[in-house]
């Protein structure tokens, strides 16, 4: 019988201990997993919303700042106007490639001339766009005309057909976006022909009128001409142009990133915390257990068993016990993640995307290992402590 | 194990048989109303009734599995369990189902906390029919 025989002997003889030890590594993996995947899953959406976007520097009109970032990422739909002068001013810009404008909509609140309510839309400029554009080509092979729509990855047409009713007016769905965990996942993009079309027949087909200010637009994204700094660039608009605020890419949503470190921050110290507990938790049944079988373990050694057969038993029962309760926590927690996205994406009022399979992979199997790790640190100084006593003494006692 | 596993089902079937009441949508003051004027509950509102009705069968697989004494109970109590188990989440998915709009309450809690649930039932249930292989039976009186 080698170690781990015997260890699996008896772990099938104490239920009371071993649940103890499994429960402790089940935790433990659970909320390590929970953690990082939350953690690492905002990250990679804030992440893929920057790509998307495409822009070195967003401008928006002054104050607007906070209204773009929670529309992007979390859909509330935002209303600001700039006048659309403002283009010319930027074009002018030293080290400005090329500005695109864009006019940020919305639907109506509970009215039945809107098939979603309060959905966010983003109306771009076919003549000037680098952003929606490409991946339509890459997707569609043409643009959208009149009348046509892409929508995130939650937006979806009434069964059976491709319409989407907005202000009375029926847009056909084209293609859906790859998903982001972000607002851009409620988004719905369309032309401004589209939009001005939609907005001149509103006034005869919806409740209320889709009101776009004349020669007014949301926001302009610029791309930067290649070899040009985009912060200089940024801090030349600031210089140049009037009443506007431009965003570099690298500093949109900081707010964002600012409540996520402290959030992190929070879950860190909360980690540490359960891990100290449950290592010293494991560390006390492991030497009420080695005490309770002392005599038990003399006999071992009596029969022949070396102290390193001892030893080694006693960790491979820890091992296994971890394994166990740390391979049943990181599955249990994994589909909780998966299944409470959404929930967890609203209550802490974060963007959330799922990791790819590999990165999966790798994040349960580090926490596997942390279970293995805490569990045999904590049972060490037992098992050490148990496999140097002399057999003669423990069988008497 | 049995016995451990028995608990763990009770306390799911509570889950079940509680949780979807106070998420579902009419529990958040959302129904749909009708040409008349009435208030009716959306489907999501009726996956939480059926699934009342299985807790209470479930609930009592937990039970028996603190109470029995026999290989032959265990292993019928546990096959019930799976079934059981996989019927908690066939309700909210296919059989009956939840409301549309994926911002919904019951899209957001309830479904998520039943699919969870059935899993960790059906767990429990296989767990306990292996373990029942290895169960020895008192000797009779």
């Amino acid at each position: 019988m080698n170690a781990f025989q015997l260890a699996w002997k008896n772990i099938s003889g104490n239920a009371f201990r071993n649940g103890v030890v499994s429960l402790c590594a089940l935790l433990l993996s659970a909320f390590a997993l929970f953690t990082t995947l939350v953690m690492r899953g905002a990250e990679t959406s804030l992440r893929l919303t920057i790509d998307r976007l495409g822009a070195d520097i967003v401008v928006v009109p002054e104050g607007s700042e906070a209204k773009i970032e929670s529309a992007l990422l979390m859909g509330i739909p935002a209303r600001f106007w700039m006048p659309e002068e403002n283009l010319h001013k930027l074009s002018a810009v030293q080290g400005v490639d090329v500005v695109s404008p864009q006019l940020y909509l919305a639907t109506l609140t509970g009215a039945e001339c809107c098939s979603v309510s309060d959905m966010f839309m983003i109306a771009y400029d076919p003549g000037s766009d680098f952003t929606v554009q490409p991946w339509l080509k890459g997707e569609m092979g043409n643009g959208l005309r009149l009348g046509e729509v892409v929508g995130g990855n939650y937006i979806s047409a009434t069964d059976g057909e491709q319409n989407i009713q907005v202000y009375g007016y029926l847009v056909t769905l084209k293609e859906n976006l790859e998903p982001t965990g972000t607002g851009l996942d409620q988004t719905m993009f369309l032309t401004f022909d589209t939009a001005y079309d939609i907005a001149s027949k509103s006034k005869s087909q919806a409740k209320s009128t889709l009101v776009i200010p004349p020669d007014s637009i949301s926001a302009a994204l610029i791309k930067v001409a290649p070899g040009n700094d985009p912060h200089a660039v940024a801090i030349e608009i600031m210089q140049n142009v009037p009443g506007v605020t431009p965003i570099e890419s690298s500093d949109l949503f900081q707010s964002y990133r600012k409540q996520m470190t402290g959030l992190l921050k929070s879950i860190l110290v909360i980690l540490s915390v359960t891990w100290g507990l449950s290592v010293v938790l494991i560390g006390l049944v492991f030497s009420m257990a080695a005490n309770e079988r002392r005599k038990e373990l003399g006999v071992l050694r009596a029969l022949g068993a070396t102290r390193r057969f001892v030893f080694q038993s006693l960790l491979a029962e820890a091992s296994l016990l971890a394994f166990f309760g740390g391979a049943t926590g990181l599955a249990v927690a994994g589909l909780a993640i998966f299944l409470f996205r959404k929930l967890i994406m609203v209550s802490l009022d974060i963007p959330f995307l799922l990791p790819s399979p590999v990165s999966l992979l790798v994040q349960i199997g580090v926490g596997l290992l942390l279970a293995l790790f805490s569990v045999n640190l904590a049972a060490l100084f037992p098992a050490f402590k148990i496999s140097r006593q002399d057999p003669a003494v423990a069988m008497r006692e | 194990m049995n016995k451990t596993m028995g608990i763990l089902i009770i306390v799911l079937a509570l889950v079940i048989a509680i949780v979807p009441l106070f998420t579902d949508c009419l529990a958040n003051g959302r129904a749909l109303t009708t040409a008349d004027g009435r208030s009716v509950p959306m489907k999501c509102h009726w996956t939480a009734i059926a699934e009342i009705g299985l807790a209470v069968p479930l609930a009592l697989v937990g039970v028996f599995n603190l109470t029995s004494k026999r290989k032959e109970t265990f292993r019928t109590l546990n096959l019930i369990g799976v079934a059981l188990g996989a019927l908690v989440i066939l309700f909210p998915t296919v059989l009956i189902g939840v409301c549309m709009n994926a911002a919904m309450p019951c899209n957001m809690i309830e479904k998520p906390a039943l699919i969870l649930s059935g899993v960790l039932v059906m767990g429990a249930s296989l767990i306990a029919l292996a373990g029942s292989r290895n169960f020895i039976e008192p000797a009779a009186a």
